[in-house]
């Protein structure tokens, strides 16, 4: 589709568009606001990617708020620019398009701007009850404010409770047994049954959005590789895409393949991981051995290929700092080729053991509509027979060239999105082999000189071993990063398990967790 | 020869305990294609747990104190009391009922239950509910499975059991064999094994036994740790001498130190079957677990019936 062809398809007759690279930004005003994005979203069937606000001229109490839709496969993106000015109230939009509701809830809390009839509860999404109240740290001016104590909490945490004879609760966590990170979660438990389960995260809020303001953009890449530790790869690839459009740098053909090759390795690494501690949590202990030997020889090979085991410093505007040698790519080659046939020995064992297969299936379902009605993404959403898939609906580096397909499952439980990874590791494997073997010759790294475009707006989106990772890069009047807005694919995963859980028996729980395994640290940024 | 019979039936459990959980531990790592620990770390856990000061719960009440030293108790009794030399004239074999036994089993678990429901930890509470469920359904195939052979040998006392086991005509050995898998499930479940609970999982909301302990630390912790083993090795030393009628017969010294032999024999035999079971199954999900648990209490009454008949 040309750029006029897309204006007159989603566009609104009366709106003046602007176009920023492959965006399309344009104002609208609160009435308007349902109207456009009930049709965009509705009608037009676009997913929506992200709903976030940035601060205008302070002065006069600017705000925006921008409603970022994705067109598949065209890789347009389609942004409705709400401004509010002298107030700290804006409509909300969750009543017609319900996944706007989370995001209205991080704004909320990270710029004080009230969603006004939103339907949720109170409840925060991205920080806990004791942030200090008044204190709104997207703000442009909160690093004026000294923090300190004595600041009053920001509001009282009360968890729903579930009325009922011999209804009991479960707290877990925050801290809990083994080496993961904040989280808690509370269970309404009738029996051993779950009745309801709610996860109160945001212990993790490290100011990350905001640091990306302060950085220089060469040191955001490193700081992009830091939001999700073990997805470190797919994070600078989605920040460095979301630079690379706004300074028009032209990424190298041998980067681009060489962006598939370390994001695939990073999948293999992360997936033969999860595969791994799905099987620990029946209790199946040789999976978790055997697939953490496998994760191991992929570390490895990547700490062997680029110096740093979880690829970083790898990502760089205009490419990647590795230049993968002949040599290397044939030990690359023939590793993998062993690797294979061990994956594939290892997971027929798992495969054969009906009493794994007992414990997997039928557990922790996620229902097809409830994943629709999220907008969920990765690997939950493609378990539940959502199809979706980044790298081929948004395609970039060099995915557009190659042949996969999206791996789905229309179980919803744990065991499909067991094998949903399963599948996904085979595609990744022969994607990894496709790419090796087209990459062109070249330099990896195109030359970097890079001027940043002005007041203008870039989309940056990569699919991580988790699910799709999605970087919004704004300027400023003179081409200096003001916003940078990214979605971790753990903020919507996080709230599709309150609805994977109910029915369950709690023991049963911790492995549910698992078939998602999320992060708290990308939720929490 | 009497003391030293005594000697052994007193110390045996509590010394070869911990050895045992070494040796399930370093098999099932290998199982694994790790190295795992030396095969007696438990005993260096253990002391490392009775030198460690202790937490104690604001909310607990004598009974955290006292329930541990009732359940090393009970299990350090029941050692003394089941065949492991089996000499008819050792004066502690007048009380080795399996009744006997058997109860003090009941009265461990008990404490270990309101042990988890004391400090008020939710993950306690759930343990224990867990365990009770689980253990009500237990002990009638656990019962059973004596009681059939009881009927064989006409005796409720274990010395006696064991000691007549070897002189039953084969044709009981299906009695025999039906009566062992009630036993062997029953053990499986009676500590906390594959697959009804995980031994060494740190998932709280998973655990049964795990659970009930959880508020438990320092000296208090090392005495549950060390009752759990010893249990796990009084079901396997029962296994060895009750159900597997070879080499118990003891006339002097030659024959005791041959039956000593035998016995580690036997016990390392049923040890490396636990260990090989864990490596291979995963655990079963929780509401399936009372169909495992009736399979070795119709198992147990099969061969109530065929002895009776």
């Amino acid at each position: 589709m040309t750029e006029v062809e897309i204006q007159e398809k989603y566009i609104p007759k009366w709106a003046v568009s602007k176009v920023h690279g492959n965006c399309f930004v344009f104002d609208i005003t609160p009435e308007q606001l349902v109207d456009v994005c009930s049709e965009l979203f509705h009608v037009h069937q676009l997913p929506i990617k992200t709903v976030f606000a940035s601060q205008g001229d302070i002065k006069s109490g600017e705000y925006y708020i921008h409603y970022v839709f994705g067109v598949p496969v065209e890789n347009f993106y389609i942004i409705p620019r709400l401004l509010i000015i002298g107030t700290t109230e804006f409509p909300s939009l969750a009543n017609s398009v319900y996944p706007a509701s989370l995001y209205e809830g991080g704004i909320r809390e990270m710029f004080g701007l009230e969603p006004i009839g939103r339907p949720s509860e109170a409840q925060p999404v991205l920080l806990h009850e004791n942030w200090p109240a008044e204190i709104f740290p997207m703000r442009k001016d909160f690093m004026d404010i000294p923090l300190m104590n004595g600041h009053s909490k920001s509001m009282e945490y009360h968890f729903s409770k579930v009325d009922g004879e011999g209804i009991y609760e479960v707290p877990v966590g925050p801290v809990h047994a083994g080496i993961i990170e904040p989280g808690h979660f509370r269970f309404s438990m009738a029996g051993e049954r779950i009745v309801r389960l709610e996860a109160k995260l945001g212990w993790m809020h490290k100011g990350s959005e905001k640091m990306f303001e302060k950085l220089s953009p060469s040191d955001g890449v490193r700081l992009a590789e830091h939001i999700a530790g073990d997805s470190s790869f797919a994070h600078s690839t989605a920040f460095c895409q979301a630079v690379e459009g706004l300074g028009g740098t032209i990424v190298s053909d041998r980067a681009q393949y060489a962006r598939v090759i370390f994001g695939e390795l990073e999948r293999l690494a992360g997936h033969s991981s999860d595969l791994g501690f799905i099987l620990s949590d029946t209790g199946f202990n040789f999976g978790l051995a055997q697939c953490g030997r496998l994760r191991e020889q992929i570390m490895q090979a990547c700490e062997k290929l680029t110096g740093h085991r979880f690829l970083r410093g790898v990502n760089i505007f205009g490419g990647v700092y590795v230049h993968l040698r002949k040599g290397e790519i044939e030990e690359l080659l023939q590793l993998l080729h062993g690797w294979k046939k061990e994956f594939e020995e290892i997971i027929k064992i798992a495969d054969d053991n009906s009493m794994v297969f007992n414990r997997l299936s039928g557990a922790g379902i996620l229902a097809h509509q409830v994943a629709i009605d999220h907008c969920a993404v990765g690997v939950p959403a493609r378990a539940s027979g959502v199809i979706v898939d980044s790298r081929i609906d948004f395609p970039y580096a060099a995915y557009g060239k190659l042949h996969h397909e999206v791996s789905v499952e229309y179980g919803g439980d744990v065991l499909a999105r067991f094998n949903v990874r399963k599948r996904e590791v085979l595609t990744s494997l022969a994607l990894i082999n496709e790419a090796l073997q087209a990459m062109p010759d070249g330099e990896p790294v195109s030359p970097r000189e890079m001027t940043l475009r002005k007041n203008s707006y870039a989309v940056g989106i990569s699919e991580g071993w988790r699910g799709e990772i999605v970087y919004v890069v704004v300027t400023d009047e003179n081409g200096n990063i003001s916003r940078v807005s990214l979605r971790d694919p753990s903020f919507l995963g996080w709230h599709l398990i309150p609805h994977a859980a109910p029915g369950n028996v709690l023991l049963d729980f911790p492995l549910i967790n698992k078939s998602f395994n999320l992060s708290y640290s990308g939720n929490d940024k | 020869m009497n003391f030293a019979v005594i000697i052994i039936q007193v110390l045996f459990v509590p010394l070869v305990a911990p050895l045992i959980i070494g040796v399930t531990r370093r098999i099932k790592a290998a199982m694994q294609n790790r190295r795992g620990a030396d095969i007696f770390q438990p005993y260096r856990d253990l002391i490392k747990l009775f030198r460690k000061a202790e937490v104690l719960s604001e909310d607990a009440t004598t009974i955290s104190l006292v329930s541990p030293y009732v359940v090393f108790a009970s299990m350090i009794t029941i050692g003394a009391l089941i065949p492991i030399v089996p000499f008819a004239g050792n004066i502690l074999s007048s009380y080795a009922d399996f009744i006997v036994v058997i109860s003090l089993m009941i009265l461990a678990t008990f404490f270990l239950a309101l042990n988890g429901l004391d400090a008020g930890n939710a993950f306690g509470g759930l343990g224990s509910s867990r365990e009770m469920t689980l253990a009500a359904l237990t002990e009638a195939g656990l019962f059973f499975s004596f009681m059939s052979i009881a009927l064989l040998v006409q005796s409720t006392n274990l010395i006696t059991l064991s000691i007549h086991i070897g002189t039953l005509p084969s044709s009981d050995w299906l009695i025999l064999s039906l009566a062992f898998l009630a036993f062997f499930i029953a053990l499986l479940a009676e500590n906390a094994r594959y697959p009804f609970d995980n031994p060494s999982t740190h998932l709280e909301l998973t655990m049964v036994h795990e659970a009930m302990i959880i508020e438990a630390s320092g000296p208090r912790l090392a005495l549950f740790e060390w009752a759990a083993a010893s249990k796990l090795l009084i079901f396997i030393v029962l296994g060895a001498n009750i159900f597997i009628p070879w080499g118990i017969i003891i006339s002097g010294w030659q024959s005791l130190s041959l039956a000593i032999l035998v016995l580690l024999c036997k016990v390392f035999v049923l040890t490396v079957a636990v260990a090989m079971l864990e490596s291979m199954t995963a655990k079963l999900r929780f509401f399936r677990l009372p169909d495992l648990l009736s399979t070795s209490f119709m198992l147990g009454l099969i061969a109530l019936a065929l002895a009776i008949f």
